[in-house]
């Protein structure tokens, strides 16, 4: 099928209910539908034509056009189009039903348009708070335009306590153990409460967004195109990069810029060597969930030369500030070539030795094979993407299904295990590595000479629309942007794969024995985000200070309370 | 008179020996994970350090002040019934086989009433793992001492371990002493058997409440333990050599400790945690080499 069979069947099957079909950029549909049929539609485009939902947006659109507009965007990965399925809300009714019934996997995109613009989804099963904390006023929505980026509105104070979100209780005769909201194994917060009977888990429940940062808001107000990028680059703490790069090629894209070849393959290389290193981390934190800590120390001193070949190419272990609109700010040199090489080759070889000796392991085996099952029809059921769905012998990869950087040019090999436990998503993860470490030398071998950057004339037009992907290390990273006045986006949308995967997290809990959950929860790789501020109140003089990260910093330097 | 100097030099060994194996034992670990790893001593560091911080407390609930004591106490009793390079047990003429092994129990027992005490979900997760464990672990040190009591004809240890050593190694008593060691991995709560401390699962299960001095003689019960059961399993199943110069033949015993605990840190080091399900699979099996093992001995093999 190609975009415009699949619009026409659209326009078949529901006539006047579809407004407008627009083929934005090629394989984009941009598709404006009827409010009143978002839900058969969404029903059809999921349950018949098996798109896959990635991510809802809600706009606010009254100062332009005087509407809220819900944005469900769908993909058909084997025919690598995107359905951007857009309604119109009128600000006085601001309700649209609910596609959670048909489609599962938009439970919390739908809340999050509520939490955050004010769109009622009407006939959600579970229109619980998701995103805004406790202490957050009611019928204030921060990604409204007229919501100011430093919270400060008159009349409404932020830190009133608001409507507590009240977490579900255990079936009878069960018990609650709670996992979160701090854990030793999990390294940012978020809460589960995990039912069981004895050691069976019989249900759980989940409240995260604790440190929520409110970046998109960031983007939407005060910040221009270039400066996003290195914001962006923050959201994750792991797998930056893909963030930024994932940005960068929605607001191209959106703007019509394209960027010279060599940025496509230095991108290409530099999310590859990320996918090692965090694949490595992962590896090391599973090993460690599951008590065997020689797997954590080895992986990570594997994992170490890919830090220091980052910091070599980009000047940083992390965060590389490489990306911005146009193309890469540095270039790779020969010299890096080498060093790129070397450590790769060093890597394999380990690797392979690790491969052989974890699947030789029958301890390892017993702990990892037939734990924590996602099914085939779960998997496509939650959407969910990266290693877990290929784990589940969901056989999507935005690198082969949406090619982006150098990916056109590179074929990729899909690396995927039907069992869907979690010895399957650890196997995927570890032929991913391989592959990677494939895929950089191809890269090297075939990088052309020539610019890294585009030459940029002009602003980005405003109104312009774009919707990217980027196949992060734990899935699928999917920015939306659409292009406003001045310099800045008018609305950025971002959705990291643990967004998806997390979802499916109570579908795999059950019938799990308490001792797996950890390493059942560790196996899609959760990745929250973290904050770098803390705030110290002291209680004896009623004051409170909040300390920047350079002062943190001075205080840990300084020994023992001296100066 | 001999009594009392070797009990003292059987608790002085215990307790002051203790903590260097433990730091031994994470030297190994270090070196395996390659790490740097703590100094040896860091161990004796460790225990001074909570023996001066603060005696938190979850509820007045008194068998949380008692647990440790007991659990230390009975430690030291059990130190004091196993033979430790000398033949004869310091306490041997006062205590058969079946007190050690009631000793043994009450060290576990006193830990998971300390759980209990505490009203949290989280020791009393790893209370029930410990509970279930120790069930399968008991019968199988029971029924491998056992082996040597059916051999020798005697509930003293100090006679099992010299029929041993008159008669050399005989059939069943090294076919005992296969689950012996086994159990020594779960009891001494090392990898894959951790299961009831299970520090990523549960933040170590039945001492997540235990804080300063309470918790460090836990530690150094934990230390002791690896030491006596190393002493018990080598003096009963494998005594050899011996001079019979009580001096020397502690230092060898010492050194066939340190031997037992490397193995055992090996083991530790390169597997996972299980499942409590899949270890009492384990030592299911596991206690049918102990039956095997006795029923060798009821033949005289």
């Amino acid at each position: 099928m190609n975009a415009k069979e699949v619009a026409e069947k659209l326009k078949g099957k529901f006539k006047e209910d579809i407004l407008k079909i627009e083929e934005k950029v090629k394989d984009k549909l941009y598709i404006n539908i009827n409010k009143k049929k978002v839900k058969d539609i969404a029903d059809y485009v999921f349950n018949e034509l098996k798109a896959r939902f990635n991510i809802s947006a809600g706009t606010d659109r009254r100062n332009i056009h005087g509407d809220f507009q819900i944005t469900h965007i769908f993909s058909l990965d084997s025919d690598k189009i995107f359905l951007l399925l857009q309604t119109s809300v009128d600000p006085n009714d601001p309700n649209i039903d609910s596609i959670t019934p048909k489609v599962p996997g938009a439970n919390w995109a739908e809340r999050e348009f509520r939490d955050m613009i004010g769109v009622n989804p009407i006939g959600h099963p579970d229109p619980r708070r998701l995103v805004l904390s406790d202490d957050w006023p009611e019928n204030v929505y921060p990604l409204r335009k007229d919501f100011p980026a430093d919270c400060k509105i008159p009349g409404v104070s932020v830190g009133a306590p608001g409507p507590r979100v009240v977490m579900k209780e255990p079936p009878p005769d069960a018990t609650v153990v709670p996992i979160g909201p701090f854990f030793p194994v999990l390294e940012e917060p978020s809460q589960w409460r995990v039912f069981v009977k004895g050691e069976t888990v019989v249900g759980c429940d989940y409240r995260g967004f604790y440190i929520h940062r409110g970046i998109e808001k960031m983007g939407d107000s005060v910040l221009t195109y270039n400066q996003i990028p290195f914001i962006a680059e923050r959201i994750c703490g792991i797998c930056g990069f893909v963030h930024s790069c994932c940005y960068c090629q929605t607001v191209e894209e959106a703007a019509g810029i394209e960027i010279p070849k060599r940025a496509k393959y230095i991108r290409s290389i530099i999310l590859e060597l990320e996918r090692i290193h965090s694949h490595l981390l992962w590896l090391g934190i599973a090993g460690h969930i599951i008590g065997f800590d020689t797997v954590l120390m080895q992986s990570w001193r594997m994992r170490e030369p890919v830090m220091w070949l980052t910091e070599r190419i980009t000047g940083n272990r992390k965060t590389y500030g490489m990306n911005l609109i146009g193309g890469v700010r540095r270039d790779i040199t020969k010299e890096n070539e080498k060093e790129i090489l070397e450590v790769i080759g060093k890597i394999e070889k380990e690797l392979l030795a690790l491969i052989e000796a974890i699947q030789g392991d029958t301890t390892l085996m017993m702990r990892l094979k037939d734990v924590g099952i996602l099914s085939y029809e779960d998997a496509v059921k939650m959407s969910v993407t990266g290693p877990t769905a290929r784990g589940s012998g969901v056989e999507i990869d935005a690198r082969v299904d949406h090619p982006f950087a150098a990916y056109e040019y590179v074929p990729v090999k899909k690396c995927v295990h039907k069992e869907g436990d979690v010895l399957a998503r650890t196997l995927v993860r570890l032929e991913e590595t391989l592959e990677s470490i494939r895929i950089i030398r191809e890269c090297l071998k075939q990088m052309p000479d020539g610019d890294i950057m585009a030459n940029l004339e002009g602003d980005v037009t405003a109104g312009k629309e774009g919707v990217s992907v980027v196949e992060a290390p734990r899935g699928e990273v999917i920015h939306y942007v659409i292009t406003g006045p001045e310099n800045k986006p008018y609305r950025w949308r971002v959705r990291a794969p643990t967004y998806a995967n997390l979802q499916s997290v109570p579908l795999m809990f059950s019938n799990a024995t308490l001792a797996d959950v950890p390493i059942t929860l560790g196996s899609i790789d959760p990745c929250f985000s973290c904050t770098e501020r803390v705030e110290v109140v002291d209680l004896k003089k009623g004051k409170s200070k909040i300390y920047t990260q350079d002062e943190l910093l001075k205080l840990s330097r300084r020994k023992y309370g001296g100066k | 008179m001999f009594e009392i100097v070797m009990s003292i030099v059987n608790l002085i060994l215990v307790i002051l020996l203790a903590p260097l194996y433990e730091g031994v034992l994470r030297k190994v670990k270090a070196i395996v994970h390659s790490r740097i790893g703590p100094p040896i001593y860091q161990p004796y560091l460790d225990i001074i350090k909570l023996l001066g911080k603060e005696d938190l407390r979850v509820s007045n609930n008194i068998l949380i002040g008692l647990a440790p004591i007991v659990c230390f106490a009975s430690i030291m009793m059990v130190a004091l019934l196993t033979p430790i390079g000398s033949i004869k047990a310091p306490l041997g003429g006062s205590g058969d086989v079946i007190v050690l092994i009631y000793f043994i129990s009450l060290a576990a027992f006193s830990i998971m009433i300390g759980a209990a005490a505490t009203t949290n979900v989280y020791a009393f997760i790893g209370l029930t793992r410990k509970m279930m464990l120790y069930l399968v672990l008991e019968t199988i040190i029971v029924l491998s001492i056992l082996t040597g009591v059916v051999r020798s004809g005697s509930f003293n240890i100090s006679d099992i371990v010299s029929w041993n050593l008159k008669n050399g190694p005989t059939f069943s008593m090294l076919i005992a002493a296969i689950p012996f060691f086994l159990v020594m991995q779960a009891q001494l709560a090392k990898l894959p058997f951790d299961i009831a401390e299970a520090e990523q699962e549960i933040m170590e299960g039945p001492f997540i409440e235990a804080s300063g001095p309470r918790l460090a003689l836990f530690k150094w019960s934990f230390f002791a333990k690896q030491i006596i059961y190393a002493s018990l399993f080598l003096e009963i199943f494998l005594p050899w050599p011996k001079t019979m110069i009580i001096p020397i033949d502690i230092i060898i015993n010492l050194v066939k400790v340190l031997i037992v605990i490397f193995i055992i840190g090996v083991i530790d080091v390169v597997n996972p945690r299980l499942r409590v399900d899949q270890a009492i699979k384990y030592y299911t099996g596991v206690s049918i080499i102990a039956l095997i093992a006795l029923a060798f001995a009821i033949i005289r093999a």
